[in-house]
């Protein structure tokens, strides 16, 4: 209700915006869906002298399969990839995670570039694209070039992106034969913040788990990868994965009014055991 | 023609369900149609055209002083209109203790600034009133108000604050109020005891989080009377903005239009003195909405409290003994806390007889957020203490749950520890059994590393205010001449139907169809004042207040008849539309043509008057402290997930005598109301205040319960038949917020064996409960 | 700095063309531009949902978006679900009938959510109606009448397809 004005100019194209960004420097934010900027605004945390709109700009809204991997553009919302035929069955891991985010006016809204170029640490989309090991495509209009998401996002809040940049798409390798994936989180009430969250994807041959990638949100300052895990379930019977998933390291979870620093962890390994089973199931039902 | 109550004997009222024709029938309310049409005009729906917004500088620190104040550079913006100090108020003080309509009190004379000037004693506290052109300007000249304050040291705990040598909050001490009972022989009952169980317990400040921010605009009329459009529990606050601003009362007129809620948040004061101030400062009309994050910030919250029983019962499980300590914590201002640690006194031995009671009961000063009126108003959080301590007995006893409740239950003509007389029949044992009959068999747990739990909690919970509060509910109801029927009567509708109610009793003694009665409410100027919408009190007060006029208004009608065909008026019945009776058969509207012609008034004005006491001192000892209790039984299922410690709730049913449903919807929803924000309380709830400063002052932060953590609630009405409201009626606004987070921590010891003690009972807090029972992947991890 | 911008909006079937300032929300653009008050201020946190409104038939938080950001665009609010002849329209009946308002300030946030739940073809448990309103807040009902209202209008559409 209570904001400070500032003015609005609408792209119709990202390049476009990558120029208004120029022009306007540090005073200006990008809004697409407007989930997480117009919130902030809200309540004064963000105080924009101007808003560049790329919701309507030109293209960035498919989900393409093409050699191995599938690409999707940066303003797909998030209820488009929870709905996406093409997307379910290449990587059906987005979907379900972007199925889960906030409540449906959030999805209705909420783009998949805004969402991961927000980089909360807690938030759904940048933790499978870290378990994933996406890639994603920036611009500044001028030039592109690739990230990959597990040195996208910086920290809180923070990414790699620079003043005049904005992520256009994103790529994430095809499910593999063999391969299942498993997605947990868990938050007091549905639809908030998870206290902690895990994305699991495991490749089972001959009844043994023989790849996997382990990624958790929500308990530290971005999504990580816990390679140590990823390690000890190499060569383990399903069955057995959950007492080989040893010391989660790499976590820094921070308590809040919430929740504990330990109760986070603890949290945290149980959705990691649980989306471990979900991941070795789907792999075995696959097969 | 005025009539009253003021010879009434007992209050006590009772109905015959077959000779009832309108009420006991669950009618749509009549406010439905128009709030699903999206058309109903909450208090900041209203705009005037060219209106000014008004908005507070609040103070960012819990204590401090006041350094200097400087409007220059927010008067510079282009729109400001004026910027206000407290010195700016004529009479810069709010009464805080007792608010309403009450003429005497053995009042604590608390008050607080309207904007304070020199002392700020909590994060968020009124410092300066802005008012601009528009929402824009507001912003900015806010930010652009330069107030200097000074740290002063502060006190965030009540202990503390009670110690000596504590900070002192204001200058009379940290001590707010204290309560003592002293009855029986506490010593000897405790020394006879076969068994004593003890038990510590903590609530935990919540918010009222009504969906509707504080708002309402405020104009001088045509006459010079400063009219508040304002979301408001209370339109008597219109003597306290005339008192503020130095005015006539006959000057001020407050209307309240529906609510979207209420709870007890709205019955202090929020925006009407700013309002009240900016219009009569600037002449012109002027509205102020709160923002979700000013509401959560700065409102006053529930009371925190913390609660240590000591319980001493018999071998056959009769309850011999209470040792019970509260400390509550008040925040920085006094507000009604007295009044809400007198409630939690009264109430802390439960719906239970018990002969030797100690209680201590204090109540101290802190620089956290005020604390003040919330549904349950302190006779809520101690269902938490004594239904713990009816499980510990239980278990100790080998006694099952309901049994040693049933053996301790209240019945007519037993005395509540602070020796009022309970006069009513009471349905508490029937309602265990009636709960317990409806949940049915203790689900099966959804599969591995899952337990369930079953629990029980009982309350009581008086309705209407203290008996020395000279509550009084005054209505008009009037005849058209068309038959249609006004009914006049200043209650605000918080929600839970209390316009539609009054229609209802009014149709039940007029026989008039519901659609031909309109009920003007909520506007302290045009109607009967009727009271504050608070303490379960209006279908007590007002409904009375609409039965005494409709039954006078009835006889009149009936008098006139009698006088013109001979028949005598009790001969005389009133049927829809028609008088029947030997040989007459008379339309309504002919009657109402006649009355005119025979000079007898088609209209009377109602004055209810509740139930007189004296006022209680510290050591509480009184014949009569409230009008009536409501009595209720709680059943809860739930399921642990052993890992997580998330809890999810399978089945809940609540079964309350409400003596007679006037209307058995809108009695369903008070109670499935009542028991989601009980249940939020329970598990999710909590205003989180580190060193004064409110962390949850976001709807992201703080969390209220969504649909999917609710079950469907079921809610079994029970109807004793008796009570003190129109035909029997016992108030039901606020008894089903009691037992909620007792019956909750009930279900968790049953499914774990280990009892939550602290609310609310978040997964990370059961998941301690299970590494305490011994097991649990907490425990085995570590 | 306050920089107007002119935007046209459908709103219930009615074209409104307005300038205003640039930052305004869809959810004040319609309450204090254009008058129209049922979306209701809640939070200003896209959390409650009071101020819910279909965009072009997708639900949205109106206190979340920009109205310029919805240029063009058709707007649905509780009130254009009425029947043409101003009576309730079928989903408002259901909650009607069930008694799912009682303070009804959440209501037409709610019915805007009930709506885009109810627009898909498959029919939804009473469990899968809960989860497409947890983004929508209620303080007075505990929720049960409303989604007895959603099952109503539910079962009531069923049967007018079956006929």
């Amino acid at each position: 209700m209570f904001i400070r004005p500032f003015d609005y100019e609408r792209a119709e194209h990202l390049a476009d915006a990558c120029d208004l960004l120029r022009a306007h420097g540090e005073a200006a934010k990008v809004i697409a869906g407007g989930q997480s900027l117009m919130a902030l605004v809200n309540l004064g945390l963000a105080q924009p002298e101007v808003v560049i709109d790329i919701s309507r700009a030109a293209g960035y809204r498919d989900c393409v399969a093409a050699d191995g991997y599938l690409t999707v553009g940066a303003l797909t919302t998030h209820a488009r990839l929870a709905s996406d035929p093409v997307a379910a069955r290449c990587q059906p891991l987005l979907g379900a995670a972007a199925g889960q985010i906030g409540n449906a006016r959030v999805r209705s809204r909420g783009t998949l570039g805004g969402s991961l170029a927000h980089s909360d640490p807690a938030a759904e989309l940048p933790l499978v694209m870290v378990a994933l090991g996406a890639s994603y495509e920036l611009t500044d209009g001028r030039q592109t070039r690739v990230a990959r998401a597990e040195e996208f996002h910086l920290g809180f809040l923070t990414t790699q992106l620079a003043d005049d940049e904005l992520i256009t798409a994103v790529s994430v390798p095809v499910l593999g034969p063999g391969w299942g994936w498993g997605f947990e989180e868990f938050s007091r009430r549905d639809g908030d913040f998870a206290l902690a969250a895990a994305a699991v994807l495991v490749r089972i041959a001959d009844g043994i788990i023989v790849e996997s990638r382990v990624a958790v949100g929500a308990v530290g300052d971005r999504p990580v990868r816990l390679a140590d895990v990823e390690i000890s379930l190499s060569g383990a019977a399903p069955a057995d994965a959950a007492a080989r998933v040893g010391p989660l390291r790499g976590i820094r979870p921070v308590g809040d009014a919430g929740a504990s620093a330990d109760y986070r962890a603890h949290l945290c390994r149980v959705l990691v055991t649980r989306a471990i089973a979900q991941a070795s199931a789907r792999s075995l039902e696959a097969a | 023609m005025t009539v009253g109550n003021d010879q009434a004997p007992s209050g006590i009222r009772t109905s015959k369900p077959d000779e009832l024709h309108v009420v006991r029938q669950p009618l749509p309310r009549h406010d439905q149609a128009e709030k699903i049409a999206g058309s109903t005009r909450y208090a900041g729906d209203f705009a005037f055209a060219s209106m000014l917004h008004a908005r507070l500088v609040r103070s960012p620190m819990p204590s401090a002083r006041i350094t200097a104040r400087d409007a220059s550079a927010a008067l510079a913006v282009p729109g400001v209109v004026a910027v206000l100090f407290g010195e700016d108020v004529p009479h810069n003080l709010i009464w805080v203790d007792v608010p309403g309509q009450t003429v005497e009190v053995a009042a604590l004379k608390a008050s607080m600034e309207v904007l304070t000037t020199d002392r700020v004693r909590f994060h968020g506290e009124p410092v300066a009133l802005v008012v601009a052109e528009t929402e824009d300007a507001l912003a900015q000249a806010c930010e652009q108000v330069v107030v200097d304050y000074e740290e002063l040291p502060a006190v965030f705990e009540p202990d503390q604050a009670l110690a000596a040598g504590a900070p002192r909050v204001h200058e009379t001490g940290n001590l707010l109020s204290e309560w003592v009972i002293d009855r029986g022989d506490v010593d000897a009952a405790f020394a006879s005891a076969d068994v004593v169980v003890e038990g510590s317990y903590q609530t935990q400040p919540v918010d009222h989080a009504y969906l509707e921010p504080e708002a309402g605009v405020g104009w001088l009329d045509d006459e010079g009377v400063l009219n508040l459009r304002v979301a408001t529990q209370v339109v008597e606050h219109y003597r306290d903005v005339a008192r503020i601003l130095g005015i006539p009362e006959a000057r001020v007129r407050v209307i309240a239009p529906y609510l979207g809620g209420g709870f007890g948040g709205k019955e202090d004061m929020t925006v009407e003195p700013y309002l009240g101030l900016a219009a009569w400062r600037t002449k012109r009309p002027v509205r102020m909405q709160w923002t979700r994050q000013e509401s959560l910030l700065a409102r006053p919250k529930r009371h925190r409290m913390q609660l240590r029983y000591r319980t001493a019962a018999t071998r056959n499980g009769q309850v011999i003994g209470q040792d019970i300590d509260i400390t509550a914590d008040s925040g920085a201002y006094a507000y009604l806390s007295a009044l809400v640690l007198l409630y939690s006194s009264v109430h802390a031995c439960g719906p239970y007889r018990v002969g030797n009671v100690r209680l201590r009961a204090r109540c101290a000063y802190t620089n956290n957020p005020p604390t003040s009126a919330f549904r349950g108003f302190g006779g809520m959080q101690v269902v938490f203490g004594y239904e713990a301590q009816m499980d510990l007995l239980a278990g100790a006893l080998g006694l099952s749950r309901a049994e040693i409740r049933k053996r301790n239950a209240i019945v007519r003509g037993d005395r509540l520890p602070v020796g009022q007389v309970i006069e009513t029949e009471v349905l508490l044992a029937q309602a265990i059994d009636a709960a317990l009959e409806r949940a049915g068999d203790k689900p099966l747990p959804s599969g591995e590393g899952k337990v369930v739990g079953r629990g029980v909690a009982c309350n009581l919970q008086s309705y209407g205010r203290c008996v020395w509060l000279n509550d009084s509910a005054a209505a008009w109801v009037g005849f058209q001449l068309d038959g249609s029927l006004s009914v006049r009567c200043a209650v605000p509708d918080v929600g839970g139907g209390q316009a539609s109610s009054l229609a209802q009793i009014a149709a039940e003694v007029l026989r008039v169809p519901m659609d031909l009665i309109t009920v003007h409410f909520g506007d302290s100027a045009l109607n009967p004042l009727a009271g504050t919408t608070t303490a379960t009190r209006q279908l007590l007060m007002s409904g009375n207040a609409v039965y005494e006029a409709s039954s006078a208004l009835r006889a009149n009608v009936l008098r006139a008849v009698a006088r013109t065909t001979g028949v005598p008026a009790d001969g005389l019945a009133l049927d829809e539309g028609l008088i029947t009776g030997p040989g007459v058969a008379m339309a309504l509207t002919e009657a109402i043509v006649l009355c005119r012609r025979l000079n007898v008034p088609i209209e009377a004005l109602g004055t209810f008057f509740g139930p007189k006491g004296t006022p209680v001192v510290k050591n509480l000892q009184a014949d009569r402290v409230f009008p009536d209790f409501t009595f209720g039984a709680h059943v809860c299922d739930l399921e642990v997930d052993l890992d997580t410690g998330g809890v999810e709730l399978l089945a809940y049913v609540a079964a309350h005598d409400v003596g007679r449903a006037i209307n058995p919807r809108s009695v369903h929803g008070q109670i499935a109301g009542a028991v989601a924000q009980g249940l939020g309380m329970a598990l999710l709830e909590e205003v989180v205040v580190e060193e004064g400063v409110n962390l949850t002052a976001g709807f992201f932060q703080y969390l209220i319960p969504t649909a999917t953590d609710i079950p469907d609630i079921d809610a079994l009405i029970l109807e004793s038949g008796e009570g003190m409201g129109p035909f029997g009626a016992r108030g039901i606004g606020e008894p089903p917020i009691g037992p909620p987070p007792a019956a909750v921590a009930s279900a968790i010891e049953d499914a774990l064996g280990v009892r939550p003690t602290r609310l609310p009972i978040t997964p990370e807090r059961v998941l301690h409960c299970i590494a305490a029972a011994g097991g649990g992947p907490l425990q085995e991890q570590r | 700095m306050t920089a107007t911008i002119t935007t046209t909006l459908t709103v219930n079937g009615r074209q409104i063309c307005k300038a205003a300032p640039a930052h305004l929300s869809l959810l004040r653009w319609l309450r204090d531009v254009a008058g129209v008050t049922d979306p209701k201020y809640g939070c200003g946190e896209g959390i409650c949902g009071s101020c819910t409104v279909l965009l072009d038939g997708e639900p949205v938080s109106s206190c979340l978006v920009l109205a310029a950001q919805a240029d063009g665009a058709a707007i649905t609010t509780a009130s254009g679900l009425l029947e043409p002849d101003g009576s309730l329209g079928r989903l408002q009946r259901a909650f009607h009938v069930t008694h799912a308002a009682q303070c009804g300030y959440c209501t037409p946030g709610m019915l805007m959510a009930a709506a885009a739940a109810l627009a898909g073809s498959q029919r939804l448990s009473r469990q899968e109606i809960r989860a497409r309103l947890h983004g929508n807040l209620c303080r007075c009902t505990g929720y049960g009448p409303i989604v007895d209202a959603i099952e109503l209008a539910q079962d009531e559409a069923a049967d007018d397809r079956g006929k």
